[in-house]
């Protein structure tokens, strides 16, 4: 039992979700239990509209589940109000997502440097660890110029070092490779795990793309807003449909 | 953060520039219309600026200096057995046409002084001396009338050319000669001008002996009493209107001359009407083109900080970015526009015209102004980030 508190990251229990009003009412989450656990990367895969963006926004506190209690590092987020959220965001999250959400006007060193500064660091200190990232990530040599003077993939690692600049325990992934050819994801993927693998960080993936599926320590498939069930070897899913 | 807030805008050069060019054309607009207004106001009060006495008195029915309702000459006696005065001058002013050497005329003001003390002479002779105004038939001219009134002919180049009027030059007042002997420096008037100086008596028989002729008493306190205290006095023992000549807009009494000019102008003329809403006029422009800008700006940007707040800011943090980026936009176009203001200022009062008095105040209240508008826009911008969904940054 106290074994099994160290290592669980994220546990979503009994969670509902509805969006829209009491007389037209989507149903995004129903009874959604999921759980990860520290070290690993996790895949949630499934069919378009199957809850998978909603149970990661719950995850990550962007999102208040009607139904169900959330945990992250032991930390219970359903209850929490909107500014104790945002400090749960800001020191436990990373975000990569599919469009990168990279700041157009800023270069490519400040977007990293954004979580730390947010975090409240000196610009100096921020300034040189997203220096030491985006050498980690491969792009020396391009910090100062805008992201929209680089690849897709490039633009996407630059997500990825500004997704890890603060160290983050979570790691929050939507879609991360399906604005990129196939090579470039894997790439990609690749990146998120070497960069990303540490025995207490968790990383946590949304994915429709199964040549990805892989990079994946176990799956947890989704299916009409609830986990219908989770596998350990990628070959186990049934990826017709996907 | 706020570095990178500042970036952000910087970054988009085209939004930048039509930012500060909507609030540099506002802070323009109101600088400059502000300051005409009150070069114009300035003018109404110019004689109070040019005669420099300390007190005046007139007729107790007269509201404001352009208004002389004339006084009988035995008043002054009456002035001057008040208690305190130390002189009182008689001072004369009329609009009177003035026939030039070439046969057109022109109208001027006159303006006649005490031949014994010289109280209300100008206190800048370019050219002659102020007691040549002793000699038979003299006047004299301000530099700007001499201009006006001069002759216009032929350069050598074949242009048209004016040549002012000079120290020896004549002209005719109701057909008796004036024989110019001095030309001064004055304040220019709004109502009146050229202004042609001479002698009290000799203003009488260039008026053709009009009824009345004394205008206002320009009286001297005696050491020891103020004007204001002075002004009570004659008032109690005359029944006449006693005024204070107090110039600076910022601090003088009721009692001034120059305050009532102002308020009468205020309120019985469109003057304040006309700039009022053309700084209005600013002011809405300025909302309107900085305001939409900077909200186009936020809209533009929505996504990102859709993002910054899903990864963790605070409103709090967001409201001072938006408001950092929007005070320094304010900041320039202010700096901008008061600069061209200034620019602009600088060449009317080269030229004399407009009339413009850039006080700091002015400045002042343009630069809250502007700050005002970059706080709406900035609230705008906050309104609607606020109620961006942090959950949106997973979409699209
Ligand atoms: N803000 C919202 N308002 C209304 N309905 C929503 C909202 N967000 C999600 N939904 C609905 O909830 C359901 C689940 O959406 P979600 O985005 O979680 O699916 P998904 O599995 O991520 O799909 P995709 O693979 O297309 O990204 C869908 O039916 C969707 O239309
Ligand atoms: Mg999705």
């Amino acid at each position: 039992m106290s074994h099994q508190a160290h290592t669980v990251a994220v546990r979503a229990t009994g969670v509902d979700m509805f969006f829209g009003t009491p007389e037209n009412r989507v149903v995004a989450l129903k009874q959604a239990d999921f759980e990860a656990r520290r070290g690993e990367l996790i895949m949630l895969v499934g069919p378009s509209g199957c809850g998978k963006t909603t149970l990661l926004s719950v995850i990550a506190g962007t999102l208040t589940p009607q139904a169900g209690t959330v945990e992250v590092f032991g930390q219970r987020l359903d209850g929490l109000g909107q500014e104790a959220l945002t400090t749960f965001r800001r020191q436990n999250l990373g975000f990569v997502f599919q469009s990168f959400n990279l700041i157009p006007t800023l270069t490519v060193v400040e977007n990293v440097m954004v979580p730390l500064l947010i975090q409240g660091r000196p610009f100096d200190e921020a300034h040189a660890r997203a220096l030491a990232i985006l050498d980690k990530v491969g792009l020396k040599g391009r910090e100062e110029g805008r992201p929209n003077a680089l690849s897709g993939g490039q633009q996407q690692r630059v997500a990825i070092a500004r997704a890890l600049v603060h160290e983050p325990p979570l790691l929050i992934c939507d879609e991360p490779t399906s604005a990129l050819d196939k090579d470039t994801g894997a790439q990609i993927m690749q990146m998120v795990r070497d960069l990303s693998r540490s025995p207490e960080r968790c990383v946590v993936v949304v994915t429709h793309d199964h040549r990805i599926f892989r990079f994946a320590d176990r799956i947890a498939e989704m299916e009409d807003g609830r986990i219908s069930r989770v596998v350990d070897d990628p070959k186990l899913l049934d990826t017709t449909h996907l | 953060m706020y570095r990178l807030a500042l970036n952000m805008l910087f970054g988009d050069r085209a939004k930048l520039a039509m930012l500060l060019c909507g609030l540099a054309f506002s802070a323009l607009l109101m600088a400059q219309q502000s300051s005409v207004f009150f070069g114009i106001m300035s003018w109404t009060y110019t004689p109070m600026v040019n005669i420099r006495a300390q007190v005046w008195v007139s007729d107790p029915m007269v509201e404001q200096v352009n208004d002389a309702k004339p006084l009988r000459d035995t008043d002054l006696g009456r002035v001057r057995s008040v208690d305190g005065v130390a002189w009182a001058a008689p001072l004369h002013t009329s609009f009177v046409q003035a026939r030039m050497q070439d046969g057109n005329f022109k109208l001027i003001t006159l303006v006649g002084i005490d031949a014994d003390t010289f109280a209300g002479a100008p206190a800048v002779l370019t050219q002659g001396r102020i007691e040549d105004l002793r000699l038979p038939d003299t006047v004299i001219v301000d530099e700007w009338g001499a201009a006006l009134m001069g002759r216009m002919g032929v350069g050598p180049d074949g242009k048209p050319k004016n040549t002012p009027l000079k120290v020896g030059d004549t002209f005719e007042i109701n057909d008796i000669q004036a024989r110019i002997v001095g030309i001064c420096k004055v304040k220019r008037a709004f109502t009146g001008g050229p202004f042609v100086y001479t002698t009290y008596d000799r203003a009488k028989g260039y008026t053709l002996g009009a009824r009345r002729t004394l205008s206002f008493m320009l009286v001297e306190p005696q050491k020891g009493v103020t004007p204001a205290e002075l002004c009570d006095r004659i008032e109690r023992a005359t029944g006449l209107k006693a005024w204070t000549s107090d110039t600076v807009i910022w601090s003088w009494g009721e009692r001034s001359l120059a305050r009532n000019t102002f308020w009468w102008f205020w309120t019985n003329t469109g003057i304040p009407f006309s700039f009022g809403t053309a700084v209005l006029l600013g002011l809405f422009v300025g909302i309107a083109i900085s305001g939409q800008t900077f909200y186009s700006f936020v809209l533009e940007n929505l996504k990102y900080f859709a993002a910054i707040k899903a990864m963790g800011a605070g409103m709090g943090v967001i409201a001072r970015m938006l408001f950092v980026q929007a005070f320094t936009a304010g900041l320039i176009g202010f700096g901008l526009g008061a600069g061209m203001a200034q620019a602009i200022g600088r060449v009317m009062i080269e030229k004399g015209m407009p009339p413009f008095v850039m006080f700091p105040q002015i400045l002042w209240a343009t630069f809250a102004l502007v700050l005002g508008i970059s706080f709406v826009s900035a609230v705008i911008g906050i309104i609607k980030v606020s109620r961006v969904d942090a959950a949106s940054v997973f979409r699209g």
